[in-house]
């Protein structure tokens, strides 16, 4: 089963290799051909605009917090329905009566934050 | 292929969901700034529920859902009990929401949530089963407890509860894990016949087992696994820290019993000897603290504290007389938890939480009918005979000592008379003090009416504590 | 042998990058070093032939609960000096737990009892064994009740979030469209009947 995934593993590889090479590469070449004699003005931010005046870190509206976390929810509940499908027809119509009232109980969770406007953005 | 048999058995959970599922929709569809059909849709959602349990109950033991479900004796009258607090405590609650002008839907339903919970929990017999019960217990009530969004307290309280209670749903897990490693299985009764065949391996159980009793110690507010205890408490809104100090309690009891007696039973005398520990730590330090406490809800929260290391000695006789001493104490004591806390809403008014010992001086002279409900509770939450009290402590400690513990037994009963001593300190307060001020009551009557009834049914069990303790040991033999 | 060594690469990223996530002193950092220590776990579990799982675990975690938590971290205005306060203090206890956790952790891996089989590889080697399909199959036959209250969970968890973090609705003062165009001369017109009054001045003003 394993060599199935053996592409990806060489693509990983690949790419972290490429990655690597690149970055280390501009580090040493720079390293060794640039000079960096660096004093207080050069590296003041007196050419790249503005000095900062306030933390880019800022209080956020908690409902993209709120958008986010029903966004897992429900991914959570798709991670669940792969499995069943795979073995739908093995499991009879337990399992399948299984899944739906699973669902069922998550349809009124979305019919609750529907109504609720937990979804709605002004 | 699925065991689907024995569906009938889940009757009172499935209505129970299909109830809360139902609300939860209805409520987002009422204008009522009460919420009071909501409210009604709750109370009749129990109402059904403790009638489908009577109505379901056999006295048998049966088993479904491929083993991981069990209906004994003891999972019905434990969750009979579990909806008829419900019933009380969404009572006491409406009246405190009401009040406080903050009544929310979703209070009522999770709730209901909480009670399904702690009825899966009642009913586990997988391993599974009684995490994902208590998971979806403890999950609702973390959020009851921050409900009250305006409160700075109720958040932080929240906050602690609910870091400190995933550590501690992480270590039972961790637990479980070892020992299905170990085991191989998750069903309780397979994992005890699997255990008496790996008596090798007693170490590594040992060390499984250690984290599991440390998931049940945070759960019951156990020392050294209280310190969430006396925040949450103090912090949560008073209707909500009724809800955390009765209900939850006989969910731990349950988990107790069906990881250690069920599960691990053959592990027995390794398990008596960390109970002892927690239990000694518990009583003495709940009860040392809780003289120092000039707020009632931190009291009752170091009270609770102490209270469950009295619990744990009923487990630690390891007989079945023990847990059946052990059973009547949690059900009497979550009554007496909700009779105190509610005494405490009903002098609460309007942005008054009237949580502190100075709020009750003098009640005698406000309201001489209250304040002897009062004294009927801090009688038996101390213990003095002939009150209810008196009778929880006398059967475990009776057990405690037909089982040899009487070190342990001895121990409990001098922290029992140093914990005497705040009760009886209220008590003071309320006969003796002058109040300094004093506002009329606002409670409704159905309010009084219940928790005149709340204080009677204490009075009356403590009279005859014999039919009680009757139905204990027949849901336990 | 390439399995093996493949294993201890991304065993060795997975700790490396744990530890990272404790030390590092900038929480965006810590939180992108937790994706990458997702990320090996996933990689050992796909070695250990747990495709599903290891799938699930980069869709939800990587995939959705850590951008959540990155989102949370980049996004709070965090005073990372003040998280980094008493660091020292709770080093002894921090140290000693993790001692004494050390101990236990050794105890139950030099039992040797995990290794005495194997039974993952043995099963594993049958003939088109997947996972996904044994997992299915215990979920939603063995396990179904546990399955469901599970379901109950993520309803719950629903409740509370909701409950939790929603507002009513602001009074904002962004201009409505539809609102505007819907609008009817009965909205905003009022024609009211008055007694016809001597003429004041000129021009003549009416209500």
């Amino acid at each position: 089963m394993l060599e199935n995934y053996f592409p990806i593993l060489v693509f990983l590889s690949i790419g972290t290799a490429i990655g690597v090479v690149l970055i280390g590469l501009g580090l040493v070449l720079g390293r060794l051909l640039g000079h960096a004699r660096p004093d207080s003005e050069k590296q003041s931010p007196y050419e790249c605009g503005f000095e900062a005046f306030e933390d880019a870190r800022m209080k956020f509206d908690v409902r993209y917090y709120l958008v986010a976390i029903l966004f897992i929810i429900f991914d959570l509940e798709i991670a669940f329905l792969f499995p069943w499908a795979v073995v739908l027809d093995e499991i009879g119509m337990a399992g399948f009566w299984a899944m739906m009232i699973f669902l069922g109980v998550l349809v009124v969770g979305f019919i609750y934050e529907w109504r609720k406007g937990a979804l709605e953005w002004e | 292929m699925a065991q689907i048999s024995n569906m009938m058995l889940l009757l009172p959970e499935i209505i129970l969901l299909g109830f809360a599922c139902l609300i939860l929709v209805v409520d987002t569809f009422s204008t009522d700034p009460d919420h009071r059909i909501t409210y009604v849709l709750s109370q009749l959602a129990l109402v059904i529920t403790i009638s489908l349990v009577f109505y379901l109950h056999t006295g048998a033991t049966a088993l479904a859902f491929g083993d991981v479900f069990i209906s004994d004796p003891m999972s019905s009258a434990l969750k009979a009990m579990i909806a008829l607090y419900g019933l009380v405590l969404f009572l006491y609650s409406f009246e405190y929401l009401t009040k406080q002008g903050w009544v929310k839907g979703e209070y009522f339903v999770l709730g209901l949530f909480a009670i399904l919970g702690t009825m899966v929990l009642v009913s586990a017999y997988s391993m599974i089963t009684v995490y994902l019960g208590l998971e979806l217990l403890s999950l609702s009530l973390y959020a009851m407890v921050a409900m009250n969004r305006d409160s700075a307290s109720a958040s932080e309280a929240a906050m602690k509860y609910f870091v400190l209670g995933a550590l501690a749903s992480g270590m039972l897990l961790y637990g479980i894990s070892i020992l299905y490693g170990i085991t191989g299985t998750f069903q309780l009764n397979e994992l005890n016949q699997q255990i008496l065949q790996h008596s090798e391996q007693t170490g590594l159980l040992v060390f499984a087992m250690v984290f599991i009793i440390v998931g049940i110690a945070f759960k019951l507010g156990a020392v050294p696994f209280h310190m969430w205890v006396p925040d949450v408490y103090q912090g949560a809104p008073t209707a909500v820290t009724m809800f955390v100090g009765s209900i939850p309690k006989i969910a731990a009891f349950a988990m107790a019993m069906r990881l250690l007696v069920n599960g691990l039973e053959p592990l027995m005398t390794n398990w008596q000897t960390i109970l002892i520990i927690l239990a000694v730590l518990s009583m003495g330090i709940g009860n040392i603290t809780a003289i120092a406490q000039s707020n009632i809800k931190r009291l009752l929260a170091y009270s609770t504290i102490a209270h469950i290391g009295f619990l744990l000695l009923g487990i630690i006789a390891g007989s079945q007389q023990g847990y059946a001493a052990s059973m009547f104490y949690v059900i009497t004591y979550a009554l007496m938890s909700m009779g105190a806390f509610g005494v405490v809403i009903l002098l609460s008014r309007k942005d008054f939480e009237s949580d502190l010992l100075e709020d009750l001086k003098g009640l005698s002279d406000r309201n001489p009918w209250f304040a002897f409900i009062m004294l009927i509770l801090m009688f038996s939450l101390a213990g003095v005979p002939p009150f209810v009290g008196f009778w929880a402590k006398w059967f475990v400690l009776k057990e405690l000592v037909a089982s040899g513990f009487i070190w342990v037994a001895a121990a409990a009963v001098f922290f029992a008379i140093i914990g005497a001593f705040y009760y009886l300190r209220i008590i003071k307060l309320m006969y003796f003090d002058k109040a300094d001020e004093t506002p009329a009551l606002e409670a409704t009557a159905q309010m009084q009416v219940v928790l005149s009834l709340n204080g009677i049914a204490l009075l009356i069990i403590g009279l005859s504590p014999g039919l009680l303790m009757a139905l204990c040991l027949s849901s336990l033999l | 042998m390439v399995e093996l060594l493949v294993f201890y690469f991304f065993g060795a990223v997975l700790v490396i990058s744990a530890s990272m996530v404790v030390t590092i002193r900038n929480p965006v950092f810590a939180a992108l070093f937790l994706v990458l220590c997702f990320f090996s776990s996933a990689a050992i579990w796909l070695i250990l032939q747990a495709e599903f799982l290891a799938i699930a675990l980069v869709l939800v975690y990587v995939g959705a609960v850590m951008v959540l938590f990155l989102f949370v971290v980049m996004m709070l205005d965090i005073n990372i000096a003040r998280l980094r306060e008493g660091f020292v203090k709770f080093l002894p206890v921090g140290i000693i737990v993790a001692l004494l956790m050390l101990v236990a952790m050794s105890l139950v891996i030099t039992s040797g009892y995990f290794n005495r089989e194997e039974p993952a590889i043995q099963v594993s080697q049958v003939a088109g064994y997947s996972n996904t399909t044994q997992l299915g199959k215990a979920l939603f036959t063995e396990y179904l009740y546990p399955f469901e209250i599970a379901g109950v969970i993520l309803l719950v968890a629903i409740i509370a979030a909701i409950s939790l973090t929603m507002r009513k609705p602001r009074s904002n003062k962004t201009q409505q469209p539809s609102l505007q165009v819907r609008a009817s001369k009965k909205e905003r017109l009022r024609i009211i009947k008055m007694k016809a009054e001597p003429k004041q001045d000129a021009g003549g003003q009416s209500s």
